[in-house]
């Protein structure tokens, strides 16, 4: 080893430890909501409670299990707008199946039939025909959202049978069972495109989609499934949004399509394909989610949380732009 | 004497805890051919990237006529008058070749570009090296040969007077070789100094006044061609002697594995039959144009047989309507691009290796971290790839350890029948021994292998019987040992007699 290598070894080290951290963005994006956490507490007593961080939790609950597909779709080098419109539409259908006589587990089924469906036509459209998938899924977002509208005729519809708000009010061991739902889906698909040989291949695809078919993966077949997968988690996040509000609401999650891509850029998915995880999704979700929380306990204005939402996101990907860049 | 048109001293690069050069001093003067050569991952390319400003050193300077000089980015290179044929092709693949040849330098009247003046002049700089393309197509569709030949024509065009090739001869067929090194004799005489990169030891001592051994980003030593031999610089390379690798082909070959029947089926003239049995290795040669490569995808389903030909596997027709039929057949395809068709380069080298054999690494859908990383293992050990662990990213290995990575990865899937197109384009010559060392072993363990290679010498090297392609139809089939180098060149230019397996 020469001279020159030995001067190096203490800032070698020091700057990989630096560049491994920032690299692993789960744990960045942990150390933020840490810091906003201990920062709140300090600056409102409200922020440090029970009654708050369950407010969190439920509000983000839909949000984080949308974040989990289109996760796995990021990966793949899809991409979904229509996320937003199909949660109403299927908050609206299962509202709909219900007044008119349907069971609960029917109405559900329906739903959640109804999202496979989007995600199917959307899946044809992107890899047999080749459209883009901003431009096929900026069609099918704006035609689901017309079908909530047509069929509800833009009223929200309500006086659902008691039973179904069961999911929206349930605790399990005191936390809220949308959480539990929420916290399942990101544990099994954060592991399964870990270690699970069918969404591995979502890696290889959105890598180098010729390679991967040269390589004689399905690719077509499985980036289909990723945008059934995407439409099924959609259509179950309005369910249980549905079933919280103990409503059909034509026009809940308006512009959520753009804050879960926020969310999932955030916790490290690239817009390339290739790149992200579940777990950096959905620490993405909470980290977001804990701004706007933190904003309004410090009544910030919510068109401001706009502007600071839309800064966070710029900077966060900046910020993986000039690692990457130092890196080579 | 005046200061060399180019020196370097003390150049030191470090990719992380790898260290690609250290200390290394070049120079280059006015009309001289320098050559650069060393094992895969040595740092050659290293070397020109700081030279052509897409790196920058840790250390070192960098004297240009004398005087100190700061290459920090491209555009700073191209003022300097150096000009770079890249290793890894860097064409705008949807722009046309004009486009490419002349991008950013586009003659223009009044803000317009003057296609036809741009058509004419691309005419005109291709025109040495014989090639006839319509300048018009867009890059990607092209053949690797050409898209080769059009990198260098778009380096030689930018009037420079530093010219770096970093393998330029990768893709090329004999012909086109000695078209760039006529073309580089003659940049010579008006003084222009060409550093060149290459494993080919033939070529390397046919063209160059002097040549530079690194090993491990050290340089070893710089010696003029006539005081030195191939023996010489392969052991500087390598730190020690090689032998000579004989494959060994006296093996009876099993029953036929994969066959094109084309031979006037559907009333269609062309010559089209060819047989590959279990066992041997089956050498296919041909000039640009011939169109085996596209004969390769055919067998693999990449597409249409070319003139309606009919395949069978095993001895039973069969219709190959996409690479997964061909795979669940059996047989493994290694592309000639590993770039763009065999690699995953934001992917680590466990990932990419194991990506053929997701399901046999797989239990219960769950893929077994420690048996795949085991076996990756096994394989950069086998072929040398060097690698700066099995977790980094592919796209950080140099030009030739991807090659040998990507040819493992395919061997991973355990293919009864593989198709590979140049499984040599890069690689230094020990890994070359290595890949032909496998390729006779897999071909004795009772695979039929079709290989396809511009390189003569590899062909007669390890295969057992060389098939000659020119337009598309198979004018020739012998067996290695009674082929000479001459007869398959003379069969693929169409300037000689035909041979046995046209009598058919
Ligand atoms: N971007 C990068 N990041 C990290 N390491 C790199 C990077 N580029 C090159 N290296 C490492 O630097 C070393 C030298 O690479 P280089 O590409 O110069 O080799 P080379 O002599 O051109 O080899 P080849 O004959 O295979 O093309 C290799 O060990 C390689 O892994
Ligand atoms: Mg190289």
């Amino acid at each position: 080893m020469s001279v020159d290598e030995v001067g190096r070894w203490p800032l070698r080290i020091g700057s990989r430890v630096l560049r491994r951290f920032v690299e692993t963005r789960e744990l960045t994006l942990l150390v933020l909501i840490v810091a906003i956490i201990v920062g709140m507490s300090l600056a409102s007593p409200v922020f440090l409670s029970l009654a708050n961080f369950r407010a969190i939790a439920i509000g983000m609950a839909p949000t984080v299990i949308i974040a989990v597909g289109m996760t796995v779709l990021l990966v793949s080098g899809g991409f979904d707008l229509s996320v937003g419109s199909v949660l109403a539409l299927a908050s609206t259908v299962t509202a709909l199946l219900l007044l008119s006589g349907a069971s609960i587990p029917l109405a559900i089924l329906g739903a959640l039939a109804l999202g496979v469906i989007i995600g199917l036509a959307n899946g044809i459209v992107v890899t047999r025909i080749g459209v883009n998938p901003l431009v096929a899924t900026l069609g099918s977002m704006s035609i689901a959202r017309g079908i909530a509208l047509v069929l509800t005729e833009g009223f929200s519809l309500i006086n659902l049978p008691p039973a179904f708000g069961w999911a929206g009010r349930a605790e399990i061991l005191g936390l809220p069972f949308l959480l539990w739902v929420a916290l399942a889906l990101v544990v099994v698909f954060d592991l399964a495109m870990r270690h699970g040989s069918f969404f591995r291949q979502l890696y290889y695809i959105g890598s180098n989609e010729k390679a991967a078919r040269l390589s004689g993966l399905a690719v077509d077949r499985v980036r289909t499934l990723a945008y059934m997968l995407s439409g099924l988690l959609a259509a179950l996040a309005g369910v249980l949004l549905a079933s919280r509000l103990m409503s059909g609401t034509p026009t809940a999650g308006n512009a959520l399509e753009l804050q879960v891509l926020a969310a999932a850029v955030i916790g490290g998915a690239s817009l390339r394909g290739g790149e992200g995880t579940v777990l950096g999704a959905f620490l993405g979700v909470v980290f977001v989610a804990l701004i706007n929380n933190a904003m309004t306990m410090l009544a910030v204005s919510i068109y401001w949380q706009m502007i600071v939402t839309g800064a966070v996101l710029v900077v966060a990907v900046a910020l993986d732009m000039l690692v990457r860049r130092g890196d080579e | 004497m005046a200061a060399p048109l180019l020196e370097l001293s003390d150049i030191t690069k470090w990719y992380g805890t790898t260290r690609a050069l250290g200390d290394v001093d070049f120079d280059l003067k006015r009309g001289e051919v320098h050559a650069l050569v060393g094992e895969n991952g040595a740092g050659k390319s290293t070397l020109l990237a700081i030279l052509s400003g897409v790196v920058a050193p840790d250390k070192g300077t960098i004297n240009i006529d004398g005087r100190a000089v700061t290459i920090d980015d491209p555009s700073r290179a191209q003022a300097l008058g150096i000009s770079t044929v890249f290793q890894e092709l860097s064409l705008a693949g949807a722009l046309t070749v004009a486009e490419n040849v002349f991008v950013g330098r586009a003659p223009t009247a009044c803000g317009v570009i003057r296609w036809s003046e741009l058509r004419r002049r691309t005419q005109q700089i291709l025109s040495p090296f014989g090639i006839e393309i319509d300048v018009g197509r867009p890059v990607d569709r092209l053949p690797a040969a050409t898209r080769q030949l059009v990198e260098i024509a778009k380096a030689l065009s930018l009037d420079a007077r530093i010219l770096l090739l970093d393998e330029p001869t990768s893709a090329l067929t004999s012909d086109e070789v000695a078209a760039l090194f006529d073309i580089i004799t003659r940049l010579k005489t008006r003084g222009i100094g060409i550093v060149y990169v290459s494993h080919h030891m033939a070529e390397v001592f046919q063209i160059a006044d002097r040549i530079t051994v690194l090993r491990d980003g050290r340089r070893m030593t710089t010696r003029a061609v006539p005081e030195t031999s191939i023996d010489d610089v392969v052991r500087a390379m390598v730190g020690r002697n090689l032998e000579i690798f004989a494959a060994a082909t006296a093996l009876v070959p099993g029953p036929v594995a994969l066959a094109v029947r084309g031979n006037g089926a559907k009333g269609n003239s062309r010559h089209l039959e060819l047989e590959i049995r279990f066992g041997e290795v089956v050498g296919l040669a041909g000039l640009m144009g011939s169109r085996r490569s596209e004969l390769a995808r055919s067998l693999v389903g990449l597409q249409r047989p070319p003139g309606g030909a009919a395949i069978e596997i095993k001895g039973r027709p069969t219709r190959l309507r996409c690479l997964r039929d061909a795979m669940t057949r059996g047989i493994a395809y290694v592309p000639d691009d590993r770039k763009a068709e065999g690699l995953f380069l934001s992917m680590s080298v466990t990932d990419n290796f194991v990506v053929t054999a997701l399901r046999r690494f797989a239990r219960l859908g769950w893929i077994e971290r420690a048996a795949a990383k085991a076996a990756a293992s096994e394989a950069v050990e086998r072929f040398r790839i060097r690698v700066p662990s099995l977790a980094a990213a592919a796209g950080k290995l140099s030009g030739g350890n991807q090659q040998k990575l990507m040819l493992s990865k395919w061997l991973a899937s355990d293919p009864a029948i593989i198709v590979i197109d140049e499984p040599t384009k890069g690689v230094d010559v020990e890994a070359k021994r290595e890949i032909h060392k496998e390729v006779r072993r897999l071909a004795a363990a009772g695979k039929a292998i079709l290989l396809i290679s511009s390189d003569l010498p590899e062909l007669f090297t390890i295969s057992d019987r060389i098939v000659v392609m020119r337009e598309g139809q198979i004018v020739g089939d012998l067996p290695t040992r009674l082929a000479t180098e001459e007869s398959v060149m003379a069969l693929a230019s169409g300037t000689g007699h035909k041979h046995e397996g046209e009598a058919a």
